[in-house]
């Protein structure tokens, strides 16, 4: 048993927490979503060049051999300082679904090109229907020749300027099978791919996607045809855990901040954080954090161990983030008074964030009834 | 960051499982189990533990404790979760014993350690009086110097177990000169001093745990004082910690979670077991994700003693989260229980009645409802929280 960080994590660790603070303040963030891409470009080709994209992708691949440890360092660092790049949404789901792919010539020509900073990819996870069950697929993908037609919808794909996007779809099995499932690599702005963009409360340019026949060629398929799901699935497993260590990053800032707030802020003729009734209310956001820091570090070594609990450790990760994580932040804002009803002060964008962190894959109900399956339907 | 365990912890937990199997028999849980035998049987329970050498585990080798790892002790709690056997009582041997090995004089070690190690010494803790609970430093028993003895007088309240024990250590005022916490001494009471007796209080359980003790006149050699006068305070707050991290009740709440969905999937409305139906799934899930994290929790305390990092903020943390969750698990199992969870059969009836779930589940809820007031409430938990942590 061993919960130390090793010295290459806490380097890791200490490069990123100090570039974020040398750079990435409240105002700046600001500035980053006027412009229309949604996040810096800029910013993106420094992480590529710190080599913060290279972390999740093993070492023969080119990247630097971290495992769900070293990803978890980077988002919570990512969350305490609410970095609006897309590293998750682009590196720990989409750039790992094609990293453990075993479309080799497709990982070769693109691995490099995604760890350069030159290329974004994003998966498009999400149903109108599916009602976060990653199975839940009406998208289908209909074989004609070496090339497959793809039909159907995917809503909040995440980051609307990635450059191409992973399409779940059907090319085979019903409604909820988890057989027949495959993965295409779709070129974001090719023709017949209708696009509705839009932004997101946390700041995140999403879009609506369409598409009726659209044609992929069979040497963009991720996995031998139908067996995507259980990629699909480990893939995702992990990128949960990283999520919700980028809100346990939030949450801590959040219980800090409110801490800090309340040493300062006179009523009465008196700092408000020497009442009581307020000193309780943020021992207890510090408590959620810790508890929810607990399971994080539970889910890891799950994760780190190969352990057979990995999907119930998750599922209750998420569940006790989407609970705890909104608490925490809407106590902060409550304690910020005025303050934290304000666009000024970053209380409420905090706030926003782990309201979509709950919601992005799974929200904290539906992985309890995950939870409830694994454990009591057995 | 990793929880796997090497080949000889894989030996070390095989070991105990084996050992709790062949010694923690139907018969002894049953004895611990009733008022009536709860002492010899306890006693009887942690000699064999201490035959293991497994009863002082976390005490250094020299004063012959097993000098444990955080993982020795996950796996030893776990397996004594695993088939509902109790862990030590923890007056003497977690809470007394460091103190005494950290601040005792030689002779006072030699004297007390091998005796409170091997349970042939049962102690009580003398700390709160009736105008003396959070804030303990306003406590008024008196212990006056007269030649080489004190002359103690006074009387403590909420003692648990002082009906059963041998001693009690306690805290008393010796000096009214400067800041009340600089006039307190931490004296060792032998309890058959002429000068001393127990009256009982029934709590909300309808049992006889706790008590009144009162002290009249009673002489205490000053031999019996740990450490230096008005300085009983500072070895108090180093107990308190450790006592913080013995009653998070990890383990306890580990085999009653398990208890509590046994019985739900025995029986429920409609020919579905309780489990079966999804509202109390919800809530046993959100109680078992509580607890997941809290295990986590304690983990990362103990693995932080390992790195020779004194308890502190951690073992607050743990104090609060482990009650709160042994009250959550306590209400989850009363109200599996229904009505009949009302019941409160003498402990002379019948032993079906005794053992039903009903009375044990109402047992085990009210006698509960401590957790969250005692070794500092965790109001007073809090306190420290925003004073230390968050600087508040």
């Amino acid at each position: 048993m061993n919960f130390s960080m090793t010295e290459e994590q806490l380097m890791l660790k200490d490069s990123v927490a100090k570039y974020l603070q040398d750079t990435y303040s409240a105002e700046h963030r600001v500035n980053i979503l006027k412009q229309t891409r949604g996040y810096s470009a800029e910013n993106w080709q420094t992480f590529a060049d710190l080599g913060w994209l290279t972390v999740p992708f093993a070492e023969e691949d080119g990247g630097f051999g971290g495992n769900i440890s070293d990803v978890s360092i980077i988002m919570e660092e990512f969350g305490s300082a609410l970095v609006i790049e897309p590293f998750w949404s682009g590196v720990v789901l989409a750039g790992q679904l094609i990293a453990r792919s075993n479309n080799d010539s497709l990982k070769k020509h693109l691995m490099p090109t995604l760890m350069s900073g030159e290329q974004l990819v994003s998966f498009a996870f999400l149903e109108p229907q599916s009602v976060f069950m990653l199975n839940h697929l009406t998208t289908t993908a209909t074989k004609v020749g070496d090339n497959y037609l793809l039909s159907g919808e995917k809503r909040v794909v995440l980051n609307a300027t990635a450059d191409s996007i992973l399409i779940p779809a059907r090319t085979a099995g019903d409604g909820s099978s988890e057989q027949g499932i495959s993965l295409f690599l779709v070129d974001a702005n090719g023709p017949g791919l209708q696009r509705d963009v839009y932004r997101l409360m946390d700041g995140q340019l999403a879009m609506d996607i369409r598409f009726d026949g659209i044609q992929v060629s069979s040497a963009r398929m991720l996995t031998a045809e139908g067996e995507a799901f259980p990629l699909i699935s480990e893939v995702v497993s992990e990128a949960l855990v990283a999520l919700c260590a980028e809100a346990v990053g939030a949450m801590n800032h959040l219980y800090k901040a409110t801490a800090d707030y309340c040493r300062t802020r006179e009523q009465f003729g008196v700092a408000i954080g020497t009442f009581q009734a307020l000193q309780h209310r943020i021992v207890d956001m510090f408590m959620a954090t810790e508890q929810c820091r607990s399971l994080l570090m539970r889910a890891q070594c799950s994760i780190l161990d190969g352990s057979s609990d990995i999907q119930r450790d998750v599922a209750a990760l998420k569940v006790m983030i989407g609970k705890h994580g909104r608490h925490v932040a809407e106590e902060a804002v409550q304690l910020h008074g005025g303050m934290g009803m304000s666009n000024e002060m970053p209380i409420g964008i905090y706030l926003k964030r782990l309201m979509m962190i709950d919601s992005y894959l799974g929200n904290k109900d539906h992985h309890r009834r995950q939870f409830c399956k694994l454990r009591y339907c057995a | 960051m990793h929880t796997k365990l090497s080949h000889q912890e894989l030996a070390f937990q095989e070991d105990v499982r084996v050992f709790m199997r062949e010694n923690f028999t139907p018969e002894l849980a049953e004895k611990i189990a009733h008022p009536a035998t709860f002492k010899s049987a306890t006693i009887e329970w942690q000699k064999r533990l201490d035959s293991r050498g497994w009863a002082a585990n976390g005490w250094p080798e020299e004063h012959g404790g097993g000098a444990w790892s955080a993982t020795q002790k996950y796996i030893y709690c776990n397996e004594l979760a695993a088939v509902g056997a109790p862990d030590v009582i923890p007056m003497g041997i977690k809470m007394l014993g460091p103190v005494l090995y950290s601040y005792g004089s030689e002779e006072q070690k030699q004297k007390f350690l091998p005796a409170t190690k091997s349970s042939d010494m049962w102690w009580c803790q003398g700390y709160s009086e009736v105008g003396a609970g959070s804030d303990l430093a306003a406590l008024k028993t008196r212990a006056v110097r007269d030649g080489d003895d004190y002359i103690v007088n006074g009387a403590k309240i909420w003692t648990t177990y002082a009906q059963y024990a041998d001693w009690i250590f306690c805290l008393v005022k010796t000096s009214d000169e400067g800041r009340p916490q600089g006039c307190i001494s931490f004296l060792l009471i032998d309890m058959k001093t002429p000068g001393i007796s127990v009256s009982p209080i029934i709590s909300i359980d309808e049992e006889h745990h706790l008590n009144e003790v009162h002290f009249e006149n009673v002489r205490i050699p000053v031999g019996n004082r740990i450490g230096e006068e008005n300085q009983g305070w500072t070895y108090a707050k180093a107990l308190l910690t450790y006592e913080r991290t013995a009653i998070a009740g990890v383990a306890y709440c580990k085999h009653t979670l398990e208890k509590v969905r046994k019985l739900a999937s025995q029986g429920g409305e409609e020919s579905l077991s309780l489990l079966d139906d999804v509202d109390f799934q919800a809530r046993l899930a959100d109680v078992e994700i509580e607890f997941m994290a809290l295990e986590f929790l304690e983990l990362r305390v103990l693995s932080s003693i390992d790195n020779g990092e004194a308890p502190g903020m951690e073992s607050s943390l743990l104090k609060l989260k482990g009650s709160e969750v042994q009250q959550l698990v306590q209400t989850l199992l009363w109200d599996i229980a229904g009505s009949s969870g009302g019941m409160v059969p003498d402990m002379h009836d019948a032993k079906a009645l005794w053992e039903c779930q009903g009375n044990v589940a109402r047992r085990e809820y009210m006698f509960g409802r401590a957790a969250t007031i005692y070794g500092g409430s965790n109001e007073v938990q809090r306190n420290i929280i925003a004073k230390y942590a968050l600087g508040l």
